[in-house]
């Protein structure tokens, strides 16, 4: 990739070579050369000069999370930040969600086994809990764990569990940490633009992996994890779950 | 064992209505009944033209174990999640506009399905494993708030057997 830059010793620009740029959540590739000519990026279009509110046209994340195909990300990455060891998230009341979450979970999963009388039981233990929990924070608190997860939690929990031989794990650290670079895009341009953000669109989440979608319709499979899309629930303006 | 069907895929050639012989696949509500359900028979699994017909077990193998250090690791990623799904509630209950609300909740959702499919692999894959065993438990052994479901919790147990 050093080449680009000494092609004919002309600095990067219309004689230098072309790249890809792939995105981290879906894989989808920018090519220079190809442009995006349906969301108006001509062909030839370099990526710095790609305008910055330009989204991934399959999953919608922005261009930071883009790297250049050779591994070179054009948009800095965040330094990897050493894990947080030992310092867990605030703690206080949360007791009553891990309960809530750990009951759903195994909800969904006799569910999949087709017991549905065990199904509404392990849900009606979660329900409990969720009301016993108490809501905490606001949309910046979430952006700075998410944050520190992106930058500090997932990487050492991928560490964990490759030491470990833990493909389970491994797994659901790549499904998570791919949604919560679409989450923390959604967070800051709801911080930037505020409701006018997501003006018109509606939000389609899928139930396999979390994967957060806004506009007219829910892609035909999930961008993240490639279940179908009857899979995704759509988020209704009444807003109840 | 029993037969399950998937509605989805289900064309209704209604030949598992023809092979049956208890009439376990005849009903309103489109799943098989599994009190009728033979444990040996598979009839209905290889008469469907569209294979909307399986046979899943009633007991499970033990789960792959899981080590410390990846436990300790997504623990931390859990606690993490979590608390931005506490975040995400309030923001939620202070929602003044059908975006917020719709923002609010698309968030809830998204954090929650993460943070179960963390405890998936935190070794609660099967509620028949001995994590979930010890969970429903540790709940009836421990004080609980008032409204808690003590029944539920003491059904689900027998149910696991």
């Amino acid at each position: 990739m050093a080449a680009e830059h000494t092609v004919r010793g002309l600095p990067r620009g219309k004689e230098g070579s072309l790249s890809v740029y792939i995105c981290t959540v879906c894989g989808y590739d920018y090519d220079e050369a190809a442009g995006d000519p349906r969301h108006g990026i001509p062909p030839g279009t370099r990526w710095e000069d790609v305008p910055a509110d330009w989204v991934c046209p399959v999953c919608g994340a922005d261009k930071s999370m883009f790297e250049n195909q050779g591994g070179k990300a054009e948009t800095p990455a965040p330094a990897p930040m050493a894990a947080p060891a030992g310092q867990a998230a605030p703690q206080q009341g949360a007791d009553a969600k891990r309960l809530s979450a750990t009951a759903s979970n195994l909800a969904r999963a006799v569910q999949k086994q087709h017991r549905a009388g065990m199904a509404d039981l392990f849900t009606q233990l979660a329900d409990f809990f969720d009301g016993q929990s108490s809501p905490a924070g606001d949309w910046q608190t979430a952006a700075d764990l998410l944050k520190e997860d992106l930058a500090g939690r997932y990487p050492a929990a991928f560490a964990a569990a490759r030491a470990d031989g833990d493909r389970g794990a491994l797994r659901a650290l790549n499904w998570g940490e791919k949604v919560g670079k679409i989450q923390a895009n959604l967070l800051k341009r709801y911080n930037k633009e505020g409701d006018a953000a997501f003006e018109g669109s509606a939000f389609f989440v899928c139930e396999a992996c979390g994967f957060i979608f806004v506009g007219e319709q829910a892609p035909e499979i999930c961008p993240v994890c490639k279940v179908p899309r009857f899979k995704f629930a759509r988020v209704g303006r009444g807003a109840s779950a | 064992m029993i037969a399950v069907r998937n509605i989805r895929l289900c064309t209704k050639d209604c030949l598992c209505l023809f092979v049956c012989p208890t009439g376990a696949t005849n009903t309103d509500n489109g799943q098989i009944d599994p009190d009728r359900c033979l444990a040996a028979c598979r009839a209905c699994v290889d008469a469907c033209p569209s294979g909307a017909i399986s046979k899943v077990p009633l007991n499970y193998p033990p789960q792959q174990p899981k080590l410390p250090g990846t436990l300790q690791a997504m623990n931390q990623l859990l606690d993490s999640r979590l608390a931005q799904e506490r975040a995400a509630d309030a923001m939620l209950a202070q929602a003044q506009t059908a975006i917020q609300r719709q923002f609010a909740q698309a968030m809830k959702m998204s954090l929650r399905v993460v943070a179960e499919d963390v405890l998936r692999e935190s070794g609660y894959m099967l509620p028949q494993g001995q994590p979930a065993r010890a969970f429903l438990n540790s709940l009836l052994d421990s004080p609980q708030p008032a409204g808690f479901p003590r029944e539920a919790v003491e059904r689900l147990l027998a149910l696991l057997g």
